[in-house]
Formats: C-alpha cells, sequence, structure tokens
C-alpha cells in the first residue's frame, strides 16, 4: 500500500468493500461485540424467565381457586382495587392469576434491570471504561456504533421475551391449571414486557449518550424509575392528581389488563406499545443525535 | 502538508486546554509533541481526531476537515489513545479480531506479526494482562493498520526497554513505509532519537518548533578564561550567543555547524573549554525549567 498521495486531492476516498462500509450505519464487528458484552446477561435472564413462570404457576396452583378468591372479593377491601389495575373479578380467575406473573417483580424489576444495564453502556459505560477510544478512531460513524448497539439490544430483549412467552405458554397449557386458560392470551402481556424493555433501554441510551460515568447514568435511572412507580401510584390512588399517572411511562405497563383476550386486548396492546416503544425509540434518536454531536473527554 | 492546525482553540468554559495552535505535520516525517501534562497534546491530538469540536480555528488533515469530515480523517488515521483501555472479556486474538473487522485497514495478519515482535502472548485474556502488555496489544493493533497518518499518545509508556526499543524501531519502519507518525512523548530522549521535527506546547500554546537536525547542529561551549572575554566577534553575531557566568565563565551556544568558530575560540586565552551538544533536554528546559517543574 502507498502512503504517498493519501489525500483530498489524492482522491483516496475509502469506498465499501467485502462488508466494510466507511461512514455505514450499521457495523458487524460492533454488533458481534455487543452480543458478546450481553451474553451472560442474556442466558441468567432466560434461564430466569425460563424457570420462573413453572414455579410461579406451581406455587399459585398451591392456593386452590375458592380460597383464593375468597381472599381477594371477601378480605381485601375493594379500593385496593384501584392498585391493581383491573377488578378484583378479573384477578379471580386463573388467567388473572398467570398474569400476576407480569407484574410480579421477578419479571418487572428484571425487564427494567435489562434495559438500564444495557442502556447505561451504550456510551457512557464505554467511556468510562476507556474503550470507545480504539473503536471511534475507526471511520464508523458514532451513530452507527450506537443504533447498531440499540439494535443488538432490542433483538435480545426480543429474544428473552420469547423465552418468558414460551414458558409461560408451556407452564399453563403443560402445567397444574393445563385446559383451564388458553396460553395464547398471554401473548399480548409478554409483549408489554418486550415494550418495557425497549422503552428503558432506549431512555437509559438517552442518559447514557449525555453523560460519561455509568454509575451515574444508572442512578438517573434508577431515580426515574421509583419516580415514575410513584407518580402512577399517586395516579392511581388520588383522585385529584389523577394526571399524575399519565406522566408514568409505567402507566402503559399494565400486562395484566391484556389477558381478556378478543380485540379488545390487542386494541390495548397497540397503545400500551405504542407509547413505550414511542417512547423508547424517541430516546433512542435523541441519543444518537448527542452522541454524535458532543465532546468526547479523555478517560479518568 | 498531511496535517495542518492554524489557530485552533478548545475552550472548556474559562480554561483553555488550546490556545490558537498552528503547526504542520509533513507527509512521511516523525513528528514530536512535548509539553508537560495538561500542556494541550492530547487535546490536539483529540481535536484532530473529531473527538472534540474545536471552539475556533481549524485542523485538518490529508485536506479533509477534522471537525467537518471526521469520517474521511480517521479513514486515513490510526490512533494509539494515552492509555489504551482494551476489552477485558477477549483475549488478544479476539481484539485483533475486532478491529481487523472492524476497519479494512487493519491487517490481522501484520497485528499478530508486530505483537510477535513485541514478544506479547495473543492468547492471553486482556482482564489477566498486565498495562505493559495492554499497551502492546494496542500497539499491535495501531501499527497494523494500513493508513497515513499514525497517531501515537505517548505510545512507550508502560513498556519494558526491550519492548520501547522495538516500539521505536516499528515507529521508523512506519516512516520508511512512507507513513507519518505523530508522536506524543514525556521520554525527550526516544523523541530525539526518533524524530524529525518536535513541537513543544505549553499551557495550551505551541512555545517552540525545531527539527531534530538543527538541534543536533546546536552546541553549547563552556570556556574558562585566563583573560577578560573579548566579546562575539562580528562575523558571529547573532549566530552565537554568550553569557559571562562569573570568575572568568563564559556559556556560549550556537545552533550553526561548530567547525567556523573553533578558530576563533583557539585565539581566546583558555584555561578550560567543554564542548557539548545542546539536547532536547536544554531546548526543553527553556520552555520548562526544572524549578518551575519541581514547584
Amino acid at each position: 500500500m502507498s502512503f504517498g498521495d493519501p489525500g483530498r486531492d489524492g482522491a483516496a476516498r475509502t469506498t465499501a468493500r467485502d462488508g466494510f462500509s466507511h461512514g455505514a450505519v450499521w457495523s458487524a464487528a460492533v454488533w458481534r461485540k455487543t452480543w458478546g458484552d450481553q451474553r451472560l446477561l442474556v442466558l441468567a435472564l432466560a434461564a430466569l424467565w425460563a424457570a420462573f413462570p413453572w414455579l410461579y404457576l406451581w406455587l399459585s396452583a398451591q392456593i386452590a381457586m375458592p380460597a383464593f378468591q375468597n381472599v381477594l372479593l371477601q378480605v381485601i377491601p375493594e379500593d385496593w382495587q384501584k392498585l391493581s389495575g383491573v377488578p378484583f373479578s378479573e384477578v379471580a380467575t386463573y388467567a388473572g392469576r398467570v398474569a400476576l406473573a407480569f407484574v410480579d417483580p421477578v419479571v418487572v424489576l428484571t425487564a427494567t434491570v435489562w434495559g438500564i444495564t444495557r442502556g447505561s453502556d451504550a456510551v457512557s459505560g464505554q467511556l468510562e471504561r476507556g474503550t470507545m477510544e480504539m473503536v471511534l478512531a475507526a471511520p464508523i460513524r458514532r451513530t452507527a456504533v450506537f443504533a447498531t448497539q440499540a439494535l443488538a439490544t432490542t433483538a435480545a430483549a426480543a429474544l428473552l421475551v420469547v423465552v418468558l412467552l414460551a414458558s409461560v405458554w408451556s407452564a399453563v397449557a403443560l402445567g397444574p391449571w393445563a385446559g383451564k386458560v388458553e396460553p395464547w392470551r398471554f401473548v399480548p402481556a409478554a409483549a408489554n414486557v418486550f415494550g418495557l424493555m425497549v422503552c428503558m433501554g432506549g431512555i437509559a441510551a438517552c442518559v447514557s449518550a449525555v453523560d460519561s460515568h455509568r454509575w451515574r447514568t444508572v442512578g438517573i435511572m434508577c431515580g426515574f424509575y421509583v419516580a415514575a412507580i410513584l407518580a402512577k401510584l399517586v395516579g392511581r390512588l388520588s383522585g385529584m392528581l389523577g394526571w399524575v399517572g399519565y406522566l408514568s411511562v409505567l402507566n402503559a405497563y399494565e400486562p395484566q389488563r391484556l389477558v381478556g383476550g378478543g380485540p379488545e386486548a390487542w386494541r390495548l396492546l397497540a397503545w400500551y406499545d405504542g407509547v413505550l416503544l414511542g417512547i423508547g425509540l424517541a430516546a433512542y434518536v435523541v441519543g444518537a443525535v448527542i452522541f454524535s454531536r458532543r465532546d468526547l473527554p479523555a478517560p479518568l | 502538508m498531511i496535517v495542518r492546525t492554524t489557530e485552533l482553540t478548545k475552550r472548556y468554559g474559562g480554561f483553555c486546554a488550546l490556545d490558537g495552535c498552528s503547526l504542520d505535520v509533513r507527509a512521511g516525517e516523525i513528528f514530536g509533541l512535548l509539553g508537560p501534562n495538561g500542556a494541550g497534546k492530547t487535546t490536539l491530538l483529540r481535536l484532530l481526531l473529531g473527538y472534540l469540536a474545536p471552539t475556533s480555528g481549524t485542523a485538518t488533515v490529508a485536506g479533509f476537515d477534522c471537525a467537518t469530515e471526521s469520517l474521511e480523517v480517521r479513514g486515513r488515521t490510526a490512533y494509539l489513545p494515552g492509555e489504551a483501555r482494551l476489552f477485558r472479556r477477549m483475549d488478544g486474538h479476539a481484539v485483533i479480531a475486532f478491529f481487523a473487522d472492524l476497519r479494512r485497514e487493519c491487517r490481522r495478519d501484520g497485528a499478530v506479526r508486530v505483537a510477535d515482535r513485541l514478544g506479547l502472548d495473543c492468547s492471553r485474556q486482556v482482564a489477566r494482562m498486565s498495562t505493559g502488555m495492554r499497551q502492546k496489544l494496542a500497539l499491535a493493533v495501531v501499527l497494523a493498520t494500513e493508513v497515513p497518518l499514525v497517531i501515537l499518545d505517548e505510545p512507550t509508556a508502560n513498556l519494558d526497554p526491550t519492548a520501547r526499543s522495538a516500539v521505536l524501531d516499528l515507529v521508523r519502519e512506519a516512516r520508511a513505509a512512507g507513513r507519518t507518525v505523530i508522536f506524543s512523548s514525556h521520554v525527550l530522549s526516544e523523541v530525539e532519537e526518533t524524530c524529525d521535527r518536535v513541537a513543544i506546547l505549553r499551557g495550551g500554546r505551541v512555545v517552540h518548533g525545531q527539527s531534530i537536525e538543527e538541534l543536533r547542529r546546536g552546541h553549547r561551549i563552556y570556556a574558562q578564561l585566563a583573560d577578560a572575554f573579548p566579546g562575539v566577534p562580528a562575523e558571529f553575531a547573532g549566530r552565537l550567543t554568550a553569557t559571562a557566568v562569573a570568575d572568568g565563565r563564559i556559556v556560549m551556544e550556537t545552533d550553526e555547524p561548530l567547525a567556523p568558530l573553533l578558530g576563533w575560540l583557539a585565539t581566546l586565552a583558555l584555561a578550560e573549554i567543554r564542548v557539548e551538544p545542546v539536547g532536547l533536554q536544554a531546548v526543553y528546559d527553556r520552555f520548562h525549567p526544572p524549578a518551575a517543574r519541581s514547584a
């Protein structure tokens, strides 16, 4: 290779070849690296989400339906229905009881942790570790690095949700309540989990794009999540401050309302996931723009 | 010129990290950047790579603007950061494969060859490598990237003497292959040994630029005179500076060839004489005096 005439006048502009394309919006190398980075987390969550529905249904089946209905409909004050988001009469069904698995902390927190963990690594994590330096020394757009990571994270989220759905499906079809409820009813609820993962991942990636310290990004996202929970609770419990609930992204995470079956469940899902995926996508776009324009400080 | 900066400035609020930096780097030379920590060397390099947007001024690499055509610039540049940090979960071979996949200019076989020359075991996981080993791995990736401009920010930091010497050889080989190298370092001896030209930065400004060839012509003459110093003859005026120290001791400095001076020196009533090359250290000390450094 000759280095004698390397410049603008030498017309040595780079061109796409063998999958390399300077300025492309995608990088196969970054895609593979991101999968390598998230491999252990994906495996751990897949194992958890594969096992959890079986365990949850087995534990739930230890309480007979009449006893469960008695506690829910007779003992718990009716006002507490506000917290569940659906009437207790709907919860006190087989489908309603399975649906509670989707609002169990094991699912909600791990979905949120997934989003925060992967999103926070997008920029601030790699800036803090110093590994972004040599990657961006290559002729690759910052937006390509960001978008490729976002796609790998989203693809992994989809994979995890498929594992969760497959586990719920098999547990419902083959577990203690086999034949008592149709497994396909839980497809919209699983899709809602996917919406939550994309939303949290996008917001975390956006914060990460502004930040240079991962711990701070994680802290901000934890604060955001707690605020979202509080806003949702305030919106649910207070008539006067009902509007506050609409400020929370978690207001669009209602898998327990999506197990009724029929077109209503899909209509609600379109609305909820429209909000969650829309916010997630918008956050990714804003994050990409910020990342492409910001100064990159030297790692400390 | 492969690199040209014009009044390049970077401010962070009230702090000026680089202040009106203008310099040219010629194609095919090894250009040394010197200065203490905080002098602006790394800021300058990061501006060249488009990591930072300049507050004012311009920088170009191969005619492409570093701020607006960064992709074109980076397509012609390989960069070794001051403290190269690589992916801890990968082993050396995987790191090399990653960068070879990331950009076509990075040659996997070339990187393995460089790693071998530096005595690096690429089968080891990065997390289990010492700082020096990680530096060698990063150097292997950077030096195996076939681009016209190589930017090395303190490439020999953390290296043992053998590897240090191998790196300097590799830098010279890069120049022999027609590549340009910008070389930032705190080790003046290796800069003097390797570079063709140097620039010294202080407080974000370029305060001195000189070719090493010019530097090698420079000498300092310490003389003890038995008689009074007659002064510098008119024929050497402007080319020789003389400073009387005390008790007939004179220190003279010149950047010109020494031979014409020797005849005149022989006419002086010399009790003692010592001639030394000025060296980069002495030039550096003019702008960063040892007292100021230790203060």
